[in-house]
């Protein structure tokens, strides 16, 4: 029986680590390698040492697929690549291409720098598993191999973010990576037809939140200082917030941003414009939307400058680099203030100021005193239970898989899936196989003369009704096509041969056989009134196709035999009649 | 009751696999002394981990197996540690249990618990080492045989992986037995299955020949059936000595295009790991092979047509298959390492050419194809009597270098990149080779190098600096200087890699020029040695500023490689005993210093480094908010301070104005205020400076990474504290 299997190794009823096992018609493919922020020891990884046991990854695996750039997707996958060894093809579309390499650089620095570790990825690595990426475009069909074929959609969320549909044969499933179904202010929304997979493996971030329009959100955003954030992604959707409401009301207070970021950033937003919002394509001819007016390039010095200033600074968690320089300078003014825009991992800075902590116990045995403000604002961008429905009706899958939240609400909204859709949900934890058996339809090409002929018998065909149609089925190369007998017969120069079915019936009947032989006949048409009975010159009976001839027996005068033979097609009837002989024929009257 | 439906199972937690997990770990925690197995025993638990190897979770079910292993080595370690009798029917009743359950598995006809009893009987022969391990091997071997009847054998890869965990324990000194089994496994299995027990038994150190020769012939046979397939005419005898190839491996090669690709990369890949070993299979089938790998790596290029059935079939399965020229490209890399007919090496120098000019070359097979061509060129014999490259090699870059300077115009990043790393390590095994430069300098393979300092992609600028640098040391780089501005091309390298550390916006190229810079310094590159301390002085000036503390980083270990030849190496204490100019290396700062005499005195190298404000950048490095920069300079500075104290302190400074005003820069530098610059320093001042700061207690506690600050008890308290009850909206909102 075929199956389709998949194995969450992260991201099952869990955030981060994001890194799911599909089996598809005997392919096998991994969906994102991401990192989980939580952990600095192994766990921080997926334990690849799952994926097979039958020896290289190579070999097992077809094809490694990531979503987008994020780390929780991405992060363990020079890891993957150089570290365990995998050294096949990886997709990903051109934005996560060129932006993978810089946060996982990032990422490789903080955790060399601050943790010190040694036996990490280096530079060298990150660059020779780039090479082996293989780049995507939106909508475009890429052949992995004979069989296996892929396609990416957009997905909103963050620049370059796609789903991508696997499909081997007529089977395919879905992967929706993390993505939005609202628009924001430079990203468009996630979008994909209707393309009826047997499963939907989506992500349920917000699986029972249904989301506050953005605007009150904008409206407490105001006298604001620090803002840790990640290079590239949330920090390019304020920088534009910002700079729209510093136009609108006219504000003089400077906003910085890390030096070299703003430029990078600009550089791939300029670079990989189409795959921002419509907005922001139009207007892009008379204005980039990444050249900002208020938004100036940070230098170190400023932090000490007198007057109020916004300031981006990298990275988001306050767990190193120049965010917690900043924080350190600024944390006891009760009139400053520091904004997470995102969720930070337990252990960082950033974690423990949002649970409240005031007394900070920092490197060197000092103890920094928080006095400023601290404030939590999402700006996350995934799809809230209702973008998660709307995607789902829009694909029309047969299953739906949850992954990348947390079970409780993860539960609420397979129920409701389940209940809205009629299609099976499934939610399996890290580690956990959901296999779905499939019954993979197969393609057959019917040959124009067999549909005429059909046609012809004044048929018409309906789309909604299944119809029988009989006719010869030719495999070749790998295809089917049906034809009719002769066509096959001509196509393959083969010479008919008709295969008959027959059979002995003992009659007692004294009479001659030609006698017997009307006997028959007469019976016969009284009993099958619809069907053609012919009695023939020579004396046989037919029936459509079916022959009955009468004979004496040899031994014995008072018996006669009546040979039956009826050819294949009417199997059902030479059954039938010899049957109804056996029973005997009526008297004469 | 502690275990079974009303304990743990009836639970509703017992649903989430983090809690069965959990509960394993616990268990395991717990069973460390005879005692407490004997309760866990008593009580059911063993039953409960049984079920559980069954866990829908992969994670939770190999817990359950490897808890189950820990427990029978327990008990079988037991109260008389180490004696356990080998006879099965004295052990301990926990394992008596445990042992019966893994034959009742083995029996199974559900092959998902064969695979169980399988893969906990690899882990006991892969980590228990007692004497009982013989015993058990003996009471199930039969049981383990008795799998190779059933057809298709069950849980193949389990059986493979615990048949090689047998043979590499102590098991084979008592049990002769086990080659018949292996060997019987062998014939049973398919030829992918067979595979990696094959090459599993030629990696063992000590095993029958007739075994190892059934083995490496099952890893040849795929190669053999292609070089057969592939045949013109009957030709020497091929890789089995003239035997035919084996009809089932044939079957696999043909029957999809899957199992094809899967079989030969396979074998390619295990022939690969066998080759470098000692206890690889002698004789080496070195020609053989190398046309197998050449045949391969022809069939996917499409560039030869077997005239056979057989050979067509392969033909259309192969061509263009990237997966096998990868395997294969990565072999015949591998396969460089031994000598090979000339005939052979042709061959192979002429199929690596035409796929590094073949347009149809994905990125990813022209980097392994530049990989085995830079592994086979310097393996390449030299000439008897002169270190250059024999004539066939050289015919050989001569037509490379054309291709090399096409790949280096390609407009894909990932070619141009390879193109460079391959040229970059040519240049540093090969630049001394008369017959390289000529060829290099014939091209324009120079010149297009420095071009790609210019590159769009930062990944290749920095390849292209280190090539530049590696080329510009051999003095490779420009066409030979005019005689009126002799070295000016050189020249302008420097100026160039200064003008990309100071200005590039990525940090990979800035890196590598600070690694081409430091290589310059210690290798006495011509344009450094002319006036080291204005380089030095330069190139610090430059990494000081830098955002990427990488590049700082890599300052200073230029900074240490200066101090190394201005006060002697490492280990050598004082600089009084160091004879500057006759030990430091040629072109070193030593030969530079003559005017400044008299040499070798602590005074005047510190003077020396005072003008090249090395001490500014070392002390602005020790308060760096990045912990290796940090952690680099303080090594340098007490390398530095051991230096100087023997000889003891030159124009002693310890209470000037000048050290009272250094030392209040630094406080307010360690305060995170590092705008104020710190002017020219005296030498006196510096040591002054150098003895008062706690270095060895500063290096204490930058060696301690920052997690030690989140995992202390004290803040993983303050962390759960905080948790309770808050931050329930924030939890899953990453990202």
């Amino acid at each position: 029986m075929p199956e389709i299997r998949v194995t969450p190794l992260g991201a099952g009823q869990d955030v981060g680590r994001s890194c799911i096992l599909v089996s598809i018609a005997g392919k096998n493919v991994m969906l994102d390698c991401g990192m989980h922020m939580g952990f600095s020891d192994d766990r921080r990884f997926p334990d690849f040492s799952y994926i097979t046991r039958s020896g290289r990854l190579t070999d097992f695996l077809d094809c490694v697929i990531i979503s987008h750039f994020h780390l929780d997707h991405c992060g363990a996958l020079p890891y993957f690549s150089e570290m365990v060894g995998y050294d096949g093809p990886i997709y990903m579309t051109q934005p996560t291409q060129a932006i993978c390499p810089i946060l996982l650089e990032d990422y490789r620095k903080i955790a060399v720098d601050k943790k010190g570790e040694a036996n990490f990825f280096t530079s060298q690595m990150i660059k020779d598993c780039m090479k082996k990426v293989v780049a995507v475009h939106l909508h475009q069909t890429v052949q992995v191999d004979d069989e296996l074929e892929i396609k990416a959609y957009y997905a909103g969320h963050v620049l370059g973010a796609a789903m991508f549909q696997i499909k081997v044969g007529s089977e395919s499933v879905v992967y929706t990576g993390d993505y939005n179904m609202t628009p924001d202010r430079h990203l468009g929304a996630a979008w994909i037809d209707k393309c009826r997979p047997n499963l939907l493996i989506t992500e349920s971030t917000y699986a029972t939140t249904i989301r506050d329009s953005k605007r009150c959100r904008e409206r407490d955003f105001l006298k604001k200082v620090l803002i840790p954030v990640f290079a590239l992604g949330r920090a390019q959707e304020l920088c534009i917030l910002l700079e729209t409401f510093w136009e609108r009301m006219d504000l003089k207070a400077p906003i910085y941003f890390s030096t070299g970021l703003t430029e990078k950033a600009n550089h791939y937003y300029k670079l990989f414009i189409p795959w921002t919002n419509q907005k922001i394509r139009k207007t892009f001819v008379q204005r980039n939307m990444f050249e900002f007016k208020h938004i100036k390039a940070f230098d170190r010095a400023f932090a000490d400058s007198p007057g109020p200033m916004v300031v981006f600074a990298t990275p988001g968690m306050l767990h190193a680099g120049q965010s917690l320089q900043i924080f350190r300078k600024w944390a006891g003014n009760e009139k400053n203030m520091v904004i997470m825009p995102g969720y930070c991992v337990q252990g960082t800075v950033g974690h423990k100021i949002l649970s409240g902590q005031r007394k900070l116990e920092m490197e060197g045995r000092q103890v920094l005193e928080v006095k400023m403000q601290v404030e939590y604002m999402s700006f996350s961008a995934h799809a809230d239970a209702k973008g998660i429905m709307q995607l789902v009706g829009q694909a029309e899958p047969e299953n739906v898989l949850l992954v990348h939240g947390e079970a409780k609400k993860m539960e609420f909204l397979k129920q409701k899936i389940e209940q809205e859709f009629r299609v099976s949900c499934y939610m399996p934890a890290n580690g956990e196989t959901v296999t779905l058996p499939t019954s993979p339809s197969i393609p057959v090409g019917v040959s124009l003369g067999l549909l005429k002929r059909e046609m012809a018998q004044g048929l018409l065909p309906d789309a909604k009704k299944p119809r029988l149609l009989h006719g010869t089925l030719i495999m070749k190369d790998s295809n089917f096509r049906l034809v009719s007998s002769e066509q096959a017969l001509k196509e393959l120069g083969l010479a008919e041969h008709q295969l008959r079915f027959t059979c002995r019936v003992h009659l007692h009947d004294t009479r001659k056989e030609q006698e017997t032989a009307v006997r028959v006949y007469s019976h016969l048409k009284s009993v099958l009134k619809d069907h053609c009975v012919q009695h023939l010159p020579d004396g046989s009976v037919t029936v459509e196709s079916i022959l009955i001839q009468a004979a004496a027996h040899s031994e014995d005068p008072g018996t006669k035999v009546l040979l039956v033979s009826w050819t294949y097609q009417d199997e059902e009837l030479g059954s039938y009649l010899t049957s109804l002989l056996k029973k005997g024929l009526p008297q004469a009257s | 009751m502690l275990f079974g439906e009303v304990g743990p199972l009836g639970g509703a937690a017992w649903t989430a696999p983090a809690v069965r997990s959990g509960w394993i770990q616990g268990l395991r925690t717990l069973a460390q002394h005879p005692s407490a197995l004997r309760f866990l025993a008593a009580c059911g638990a063993v039953d409960t981990i049984f079920s559980l190897q069954g866990d829908s979770s992969l994670f939770v079910a190999s817990a359950a197996g490897q808890l189950l292993v820990h427990i029978l080595d327990l008990a079988m370690r037991g109260p008389a540690r180490g004696r356990c009798s080998p006879q099965a029917c004295d052990w301990p009743a926990c394992a008596q249990k445990i042992v019966c359950h893994i034959e009742d598995s083995l029996c199974s006809i559900a092959t998902p618990q064969v695979t169980q009893a399988l893969n906990v009987l690899t882990t006991v022969f892969g980590h228990c080492r007692g004497l009982w391990t013989q015993g058990l091997w003996v009471r199930l071997s039969p049981l383990v045989a008795r799998l190779l009847e059933k057809d298709p054998v069950p849980a193949s890869h389990s059986l493979v992986d615990l048949l090689l965990s047998v043979a590499r324990s102590s098991v084979p000194s008592s049990d002769r037995g086990l080659w018949e089994t292996l060997a019987q496994t062998l014939s049973h299995l398919s030829p992918t299955q067979a595979g990696p027990l094959a090459l599993g038994i030629l990696k063992l150190q000590d095993c029958p020949q007739a075994l190892r020769t059934q083995a490496f012939g099952i890893l040849l046979q795929p190669l053999a059936c292609v070089l057969e397939a592939a045949a013109q005419a009957p030709g020497p005898p091929g890789l089995l000595g003239g035997a035919a190839g084996d009809p089932m491996t044939a079957d696999t090669l043909l029957c999809s295009k899957s199992a094809c690709v899967g079989l030969l990369c396979c074998a390619l890949t295990h022939l690969g790991l066998l080759q470098p070993l000692p206890q690889r299979p002698s004789p080496w089938p070195q020609a053989p092979l190398l046309g197998a790998a050449v045949t391969v790596l022809r069939l996917c290029s499409g560039s030869v047509a077997p005239t056979s059935d057989v050979g067509g079939r392969l033909c259309a399965i192969l061509v263009g298959c990237g997966r096998v020229q990868r395997a294969a490209l990565d072999f015949l890399g591998a396969l460089s390492q031994g000598a090979g007919p000339q005939e052979s090496v042709t061959q192979v120098f002429s199929v690596l050419l035409e796929y590094l000019m073949s347009p149809e070359s994905s990125s990813m097979v022209l980097k392994k194809a530049f990989q085995a061509t830079l592994r086979w060129l310097l393996s390449s014999p030299k000439t008897p009597g002169c270190c250059d490259l024999d004539p066939r090699t050289q015919l050989f870059l001569r037509e490379l270098l054309p291709v090399l300077q096409k790949r280096l115009c390609s407009p894909c990043w990932e070619v141009r990149d390879s193109g460079l790393e391959f040229l970059t390590q040519m240049t540093r095994h090969c630049g001394g080779q008369a017959g390289f430069r000529q060829a290099l300098l014939a091209s324009e393979v120079p010149e297009l190098t420095k071009q790609l300092l210019q590159d769009p992609e930062s990944y290749v600028r920095a390849s292209a600096v280190t090539a530049t640098g590696q080329l510009s040391s051999w003095a490779l780089l420009a066409a030979p200087a005019s005689p009126e501005r002799p070295g000016a091309q050189q020249k302008s390298l420097l100026v160039e890699l200064l003008h990309v550390l100071c200005a590039d916006s990525e940090g990979f190229p800035r890196r590598a020029v600070m690694q081409v810079f430091t290589e310059w310094l210690r290798d006495g590159h011509a344009d450094v040695a002319e006036d080291p301390e204005r380089f030095v002085a330069r190139v610090l000036q430059a990494a000081s500023r830098d955002p990427d503390w990488e590049v700082r980083a890599q300052g200073l270990e230029l900074a240490l490689v200066f101090l190394g030849q201005l006060l002697g190496p490492r280990g050598s204490h004082c600089p009084c005993a160091v004879a500057l100019p006759e030990t430091a290396p040629p072109g070193t700062l030593a030969q530079a210093l003559p005017e400044a005499a008299p040499p070798g005195t602590l005074a005047q190298a510190l003077q020396v480094l005072c003008r090249v404000q090395l001490f500014e950048f070392a002390f602005r490095a020790l308060f760096d908010c990045d912990r290796p920069v940090a952690q680099k300079s303080c090594d340098l500075l007490l390398f530095l301070r051991a230096k100087a104290a023997p000889c003891g302190s030159p124009q002693e400074a310890g209470d000037s104005p000048n050290v009272a005003s250094v030392e209040a820069t630094l406080q307010r530098w360690q305060a995170g205020e590092q705008g104020q610059p710190l002017g020219y320093l005296e030498p006196g001042a510096v040591m002054a400076v150098l003895r008062s700061i706690d270095l060895e207690g500063l290096r204490d506690t930058l060696a301690e990474s920052s997690d030690h600050v989140e995992k202390s008890p004290q803040s993983l308290l303050q962390d759960m504290l905080a948790a309770v009850g808050v931050l329930g909206e924030n939890e899953a909102d990453c990202y």
